[in-house]
Formats: C-alpha cells, sequence, structure tokens
C-alpha cells in the first residue's frame, strides 16, 4: 500500500508545475503562429478557388460551348418570336435569352464553381 | 485580445474551451495554452529537455493538439492530454536527433547519493529527478508525469517492457530515499504490464 500512496505522492508532484513568468508570452506566440497558419491556409483557399474558376472557364471555352450556346441562342430567338405573337411576356424570355444574359450565366457559373471547389477544400 | 473577451473565455472550463477550440476559435486555444503551456513546458524540463528545447517542443505539441483537438474526447484532462503528445514529441525529436539510443543505452549508474537532500523539509521533485540518469528520468517522467503506462512508454521509447520497468523501478527508489527516506518499501511500480 505504501508504493502506492507514494506513486499517487508522484503524480502529484508531477501535476503540481510552477506558473511561469512568461505564460502569457509563451501563449501567445502560439496563438500567433496559429493566426499565421490559419491566414495562409486561407489565402491557399482562396487561390484554389480562383484557380478551379479558371480551370472550370478554359474547360467551358474549351468544350465548344458558346458555340452551341449561339445556336441555342438564334433557336431561342426564332422561338421568341413565335411567342411574341402569342404573349406579351415573351418579352422578359427574349431580355435573359439575348447574349448579354448568356455571358452573365456563364459568369456566375465560374463564380460558383470556384466557390464549390474552396469549400470542397476547405471541408477537406 | 478584447479584455472582456479574454476575461469571459477565463472562465470557462477547459472541456468548453476545446469545444470552442474545436469549432475553430483560436482564442479559446490561447486559453487553453494560457493555463496548462507552464505545466507541459515543466514536464518536459524534467524529462530532461533544456529550456529552449522543452519551450520549442511544448510550442509543437500545442499546434499538434489544436490540430488535432476533435479527438480529445474529454476522457481525461486537456493537460493530460498535451502531456502525452509532447512526451511524444520529445521523444520523436530524441530520435530524430539520434540521442535517443544514448538514453537507452545508459544503464543507470547511481551518480548521485540518494541520501542526500532534505526531503523532510521540503518534497523538491525537481531536485530529487537530478539524481536520477537520464533513461531513468525519462521513463518516470513519462508514466508519472506524462501519464503513459509502462507498455506506452516502452513502444515509445522502442524498448523492451522489461528494460522500461527496470529504469522506472531504480528511479522510484531513487526518488523515494530522497522524497520519503524513511520509507524503505522496494518499489515495482503499480502500472504492471499495461
Amino acid at each position: 500500500m505504501a508504493e502506492v500512496d507514494f506513486e499517487r505522492r508522484l503524480e502529484r508532484l508531477f501535476a503540481d508545475a510552477p506558473d511561469y513568468p512568461d505564460a502569457q508570452g509563451f501563449a501567445d506566440r502560439i496563438e500567433g503562429r496559429l493566426n499565421r497558419g490559419w491566414t495562409a491556409r486561407r489565402w491557399l483557399i482562396g487561390a484554389a478557388g480562383l484557380a478551379g474558376g479558371i480551370i472550370g472557364a478554359s474547360q467551358l471555352v474549351m468544350s465548344n460551348l458558346f458555340q452551341r450556346a449561339e445556336a441555342a441562342e438564334q433557336s431561342a430567338k426564332v422561338l421568341t418570336q413565335g411567342l411574341s405573337h402569342v404573349t406579351s411576356t415573351s418579352d422578359m424570355v427574349a431580355a435573359i435569352s439575348g447574349g448579354y444574359g448568356l455571358w452573365i450565366a456563364v459568369g456566375l457559373a465560374v463564380v460558383a464553381m470556384g466557390f464549390a471547389v474552396s469549400r470542397v477544400i476547405e471541408e477537406i | 485580445m478584447p479584455g472582456a473577451m479574454q476575461s469571459s473565455l477565463a472562465s470557462l472550463h477547459d472541456v468548453e474551451l476545446c469545444s470552442y477550440a474545436a469549432a475553430g476559435e483560436r482564442r479559446a486555444f490561447g486559453e487553453l495554452v494560457r493555463r496548462h503551456g507552464s505545466g507541459i513546458r515543466h514536464l518536459l524540463r524534467r524529462m530532461g529537455a533544456q529550456a529552449a528545447e522543452a519551450d520549442d517542443v511544448a510550442q509543437d505539441a500545442f499546434l499538434a493538439a489544436f490540430e488535432r483537438i476533435t479527438e480529445f474526447r474529454g476522457e481525461g484532462t486537456f493537460a493530460g492530454w498535451v502531456k502525452r503528445i509532447a512526451a511524444r514529441q520529445y521523444l520523436r525529436r530524441l530520435q530524430r536527433e539520434k540521442r535517443l539510443s544514448a538514453f537507452a543505452a545508459e544503464r543507470g549508474e547511481d551518480e548521485a547519493d540518494p541520501s542526500v537532500g532534505d526531503a523532510g523539509d521540503r518534497i523538491d521533485l525537481d531536485e530529487g529527478l537530478k539524481a536520477l540518469s537520464p533513461a531513468e528520468r525519462l521513463c518516470v517522467s513519462m508514466c508519472y508525469g506524462a501519464g503513459l503506462s509502462h507498455g506506452e512508454a516502452a513502444d515509445a521509447l522502442n524498448l523492451p517492457l522489461g528494460t522500461v520497468k527496470s529504469h522506472v523501478k531504480r528511479g522510484l527508489e531513487k526518488l523515494r530515499a530522497r522524497l520519503a527516506p524513511g520509507e524503505g518499501v522496494v518499489l515495482e511500480g503499480r502500472r504492471g504490464n499495461g
């Protein structure tokens, strides 16, 4: 029993450590390193998201999407002209299917892709 | 950090701070470091590290603990968990610098007279540890300071279990002679084969 008591006493002695005078500075140094690491990680994630967006956009360009989209746009115009005889709300459809609408959609797709890539990397 | 935020963190329990830290709150982790940094640094010095080396290893241990904070289940104390990380990191450093084999090969000569000291007046573990050989000091500190079992210490040190037990036994005998000279019981270490 005496040895058990001594070992418990030893554990208590080990647990009893003095407070170092530079304890605050030590903690601040570690917090600083954590903050630097976090900032670097955010930059890395942002850069990866940007790279992902650029790659996504280049893939869209390389896949002749725009030629296909222009063909679809022509079809949409024909359809819109047809619809304009049916109802007046077709003005809105025409605006969306016009050239600007297409480019805005592509831009939004790139941003969304970049955001999605960023989120995936952050989760990993 | 604003003083109000710091004081509110200071009122939280370690487990609450850990959950904040797990959510990425670095100030909460800073509060944990403020609370337990000295204990970790002192343990490493007790294991035989020089002051600057102990601070380096303690920093690395805390950074590793932050990265792995979600693994801390609150089954033991946060300080105990970090102490185990720190002890293992110190051993890895010794291995990297080829110093561990010198520690392990060392046979524990009685370089200090264990009867010398004023343990009756004041328990001084730090002084007592100085009377131990480096290997004894390392093994005793790992088992009683970092809370590792003999088996875990043997694995971490890459030593046979029997060797670790011998170091611990001799170390405890020397410490007992210094800290409790009136009690002449032979110590085996109750951590057994664990």
